[in-house]
């Protein structure tokens, strides 16, 4: 066990290292996540029967466990879009999930993130999963490239619940599964 | 060593820290001020484990991720395996691993574990192991390898016992793109290339090749020198069609090993998959997969062939507080053994076998924060008939941070063509009465979050072990002998491992094994080669890995291990090793980096086999590149 002590040394003097040049990022791949979800309103419009109407807002759900602990309420009263507000949602299954015009879908413990899904599809709901909960897919699935926030497109899935993605949106995605 | 390392550290900061420092960064408040393409650009804090959702499977679970693989630096799959801490890896020379969890490891003993990629098995049905060097898919392109120490309970296939390494690769539509890289060193050279592009509206495809060349290891001292040298590539494609309620997957590879231990030495072989999922409604779905593998190996005269058909098919239907898996397989295997080294053979030397079985389980929610999880696999093989193997688990999930769960199982190994039909005219007799070892596993455990920074897991199991194989005399005292099923007894130990976001910029990963045997031979039996039944295991292991970012594209990953002294003759002491990866990413799509692997010895031993090589000091260069 010699050398136990020599790794140990190793282990710490990297440590001092580390601390001495910190890291210039600051902000964790879940705050980009929560900025990102009120901004996707304003690129994509809902079929006239699902957009908000009069002065009604537009409505994002948070579905199964929620991981941004209160940055996606904080990150959706900066923004508005045409003048509407966007309100939050908190929903613990995917029942009641039909209203959201955005639901980022993240599954619990009773049910998956596919079964979830699988529920809403064919209805107008932008669908937002992540890659941190697994392979299953909604409309935008964000994923960590290069230590970035970026996202996939299913634009066919769009087509069929009748919901238009902005070009400006394509065009950040990563790739884009076409109609 | 350790001192030519942190220099090197240094001069690559001072050489390239200032310049990356120019990147800035924002805080969260900031963000709410930026466009939607300023937000896409924004460096985020590398994800950690830590910050991942639990799984709530009520097993000891670890899982290797891609960034797990990549960033250690392994050259290899089974050096990848390393970053469980849940098995243990012994490499027994240049070409050849030993890899098990919760003991019987060795070339021999280590029948007792499910290895499968993309839901293709690799152990082989001759005698139940797996030829570790064989498999060489594209690390870069693996998405995840989950391991599960103890029995696989009822979702996996045959002859998870002792433990199950899963290995699943992209999805073909998160492969889109190029990548290259090509690694050089004194005892190993490496290469790999991957192109991957979409198909029509719902699709992609990628195609790979991955070229390696090892240089064999020194032998001990008084042990005879084998040349285990081996070269070899592996190449093939994956395409994924359709989206998340209705997907195809079709997936094949093709490989050829040369090695030198005797001139011609060489496995090649190839296979096909399909994958269908489909969704039948919001709480239903179906998958069914079929395949075809072809493997051949000629090695020190001896000719070994398989070829393996399988189709499986599973229904997942979720109703009120029930998730209901159920499901069944077919695997047949043709294999051809012809032996020319020596008087041991196969009779016959060419044989068709069949293993199916078909399983259901419920996970049912008793209360919203507690599961009971029933499962019941029935299997049958050619040489034994149905095997029931139950297993019961209970998940108690108080809080999204904390899971404590408990198991009870049986498994089995049912008799490999080696067990049963393996002979040598006046030596060893066939052993048609060889029967399956049996299992039954009691196990508890704990895995969560204690804080945000931190994941914890710990696992403690006692298995009951019958039916082992020994090795005896037929009859009573003189030669020939037999194979038979003559060890009892019993292992327990404890597993952990914790996580830890030490820094925003230091993550630290702690883990280690513990393992106890205690077998008798049962009444009438004896054992002349302990050895190949019961494995040579240290009673101890432990792992550390640390992981720095010392600057915005300066990282460096070092994992140490030590491992406990084997017991079992001939004994073998304990060793310490240390690996470590030295990365600069010069831009976004190039990465340079420095690899070196053992270095805290020119020579050390991992296996007290007796034809074990001693592995070496390596040390090499990489670069990565995408496009």
């Amino acid at each position: 066990m010699r050398w136990g002590g020599q790794i140990v040394a190793t282990l710490l003097g990297a440590a001092v290292l580390a601390a001495a040049f910190p890291s210039s990022a600051a902000v964790s791949d879940a705050d980009v996540k929560a900025a990102f979800l009120p901004r996707f309103a304003r690129y994509v419009t809902w079929p006239p029967l699902a957009a908000p109407s009069g002065s009604n807002p537009f409505v994002l759900c948070v579905v199964g466990d929620d991981p941004f602990a209160g940055g996606v309420d904080s990150a959706a009263r900066t923004q508005s879009v045409d003048g509407r507000r966007i309100v939050v949602r908190h929903l613990d299954s995917v029942a009641g999930a039909g209203d959201c015009h955005i639901a980022y879908v993240a599954g619990n413990h009773g049910q998956s993130v596919g079964q979830m899904l699988a529920a809403l599809r064919g209805k107008p709901v932008l669908t937002v999963t992540d890659s941190r909960n697994g392979g299953s897919r909604g409309i935008i699935h964000f994923t960590v490239v290069d230590g970035r926030v970026r996202f996939y497109i299913d634009e066919a899935e769009a087509s069929l619940d009748k919901i238009a993605i902005s070009s400006r949106l394509l065009a950040l995605a990563i790739g884009v599964k076409q109609r | 060593m350790r001192r030519t390392l942190g220099i090197g550290a240094c001069v690559f900061y001072f050489a390239f820290g200032s310049s990356a420092r120019a990147e800035q960064g924002v805080d969260a408040q900031d963000l709410a001020n930026l466009t939607i393409e300023q937000l896409a650009r924004i460096q985020v804090r590398s994800a950690s484990k830590t910050e991942e959702p639990l799984s709530s499977a009520p097993t000891a679970l670890y899982v290797i991720t891609n960034k797990d693989i990549v960033d250690s630096g392994v050259t290899s799959l089974p050096e990848a395996l390393r970053l469980a801490p849940n098995l243990q890896v012994q490499r027994i020379d240049a070409a050849q691993y030993a890899i098990s969890a919760r003991g019987f490891n060795g070339l021999e003993a280590g029948n007792k574990v499910l290895a499968q990629i993309d839901g293709r098995t690799i152990y082989t049905p001759l005698a139940s192991s797996v030829f570790w060097n064989l498999h060489s898919p594209l690390l870069e392109d693996i998405e995840q390898i989950e391991v599960i120490s103890g029995p696989g309970g009822t979702l996996y296939g045959p002859n998870a016992v002792n433990g199950v390494i899963n290995i699943t690769t992209k999805d073909a539509e998160d492969t889109i793109g190029g990548l290259a890289r090509v690694t050089a060193g004194a005892l190993e050279r490496t290469a790999g290339l991957r192109y991957g592009f979409p198909i029509g509206r719902s699709g992609a495809m990628r195609v790979y090749a991955d070229w390696h060349d090892t240089q064999g290891f020194p032998a001990a001292p008084g042990r005879p020198e084998v040349d285990d040298d081996y070269r070899g590539w592996q190449g093939g494609f994956r395409s994924d069609f359709g989206n998340e309620g209705d997907h195809f997957t079709v997936q094949g590879d093709l490989f050829r090993t040369d090695a030198d231990v005797l001139a011609g030495d060489n496995a090649r072989g190839g296979n096909i998959l399909a994958r269908w999922n489909r969704a039948l409604s919001s709480s239903s779905a179906v998958q069914v997969q079929a395949y075809y593998d072809d493997f051949r190996r000629e090695f020190t005269d001896v000719v070994d062939s398989v070829k393996t058909v399988d189709g499986q098919g599973q229904v997942n239907i979720a109703t009120g507080r029930h998730q209901i898996v159920a499901g069944g397989g077919i695997r047949t295997t043709r294999d051809l053994f012809v032996n020319n080294l020596n008087i041991f053979e196969l009779v016959p030397d060419s044989r068709r076998l069949w293993v199916y079985n078909v399983f259901a389980q419920d996970r049912f929610s008793v209360a919203p924060t507690l599961d009971v999880v029933a499962g019941v696999k029935l299997e049958k093989s050619t040489f034994v008939g149905w095997q029931f193997l139950p297993n019961l688990r209970i998940a108690w999930q108080p809080n999204q941070r904390n899971l404590v769960w408990a198991a009870v199982s049986r498994a089995v190994r049912t008799p490999s063509r080696i067990d049963r039909q393996l002979e040598a005219p006046g030596f060893l007799d066939p052993a048609p009465d060889f029967t399956s070892e049996k299992l039954v596993a009691l196990e508890a455990g704990y895995r969560g979050q204690p804080s945000r920074s931190t994941s914890l897991s710990i696992s403690a199991f006692l298995n009951f072990y019958d039916d082992i194989r020994t090795t005896e005399f037929a009859t009573d005292g003189t030669p020939p002998f037999q194979l038979k099923n003559g060890w009892k007894g019993r292992t327990y130990g404890i597993e952990a491992w914790a996580t830890m976001q030490v820094t925003p910029i230091w993550r630290l990963w702690l883990g280690g094994s513990t393992l106890w045997k205690d077998f008798h031979l049962k009444a009438g039996h004896i054992d002349l080669i302990p050895f190949n039944s019961l494995g040579s295991d240290p009673k101890w292991q432990v792992r550390a890995r640390s992981e720095f970012d010392l600057a915005p594209r300066l990282q460096l990953n070092l994992q140490a291990r030590a491992v406990g002294k084997i017991d079992q003759a001939p004994e073998l002491g304990s060793y310490v090793e240390l690996g470590g990866k030295l990365a600069y990413r010069l831009t976004r799509q190039l990465e340079l980096y420095l690899y070196g692997s053992n270095l805290l010895h020119h020579l050390h031993q991992e296996s007290n086999n007796g034809a074990a090589q001693l592995p070496e000091r390596s040390i090499l260069l990489g670069t990565r590149v995408t496009f």
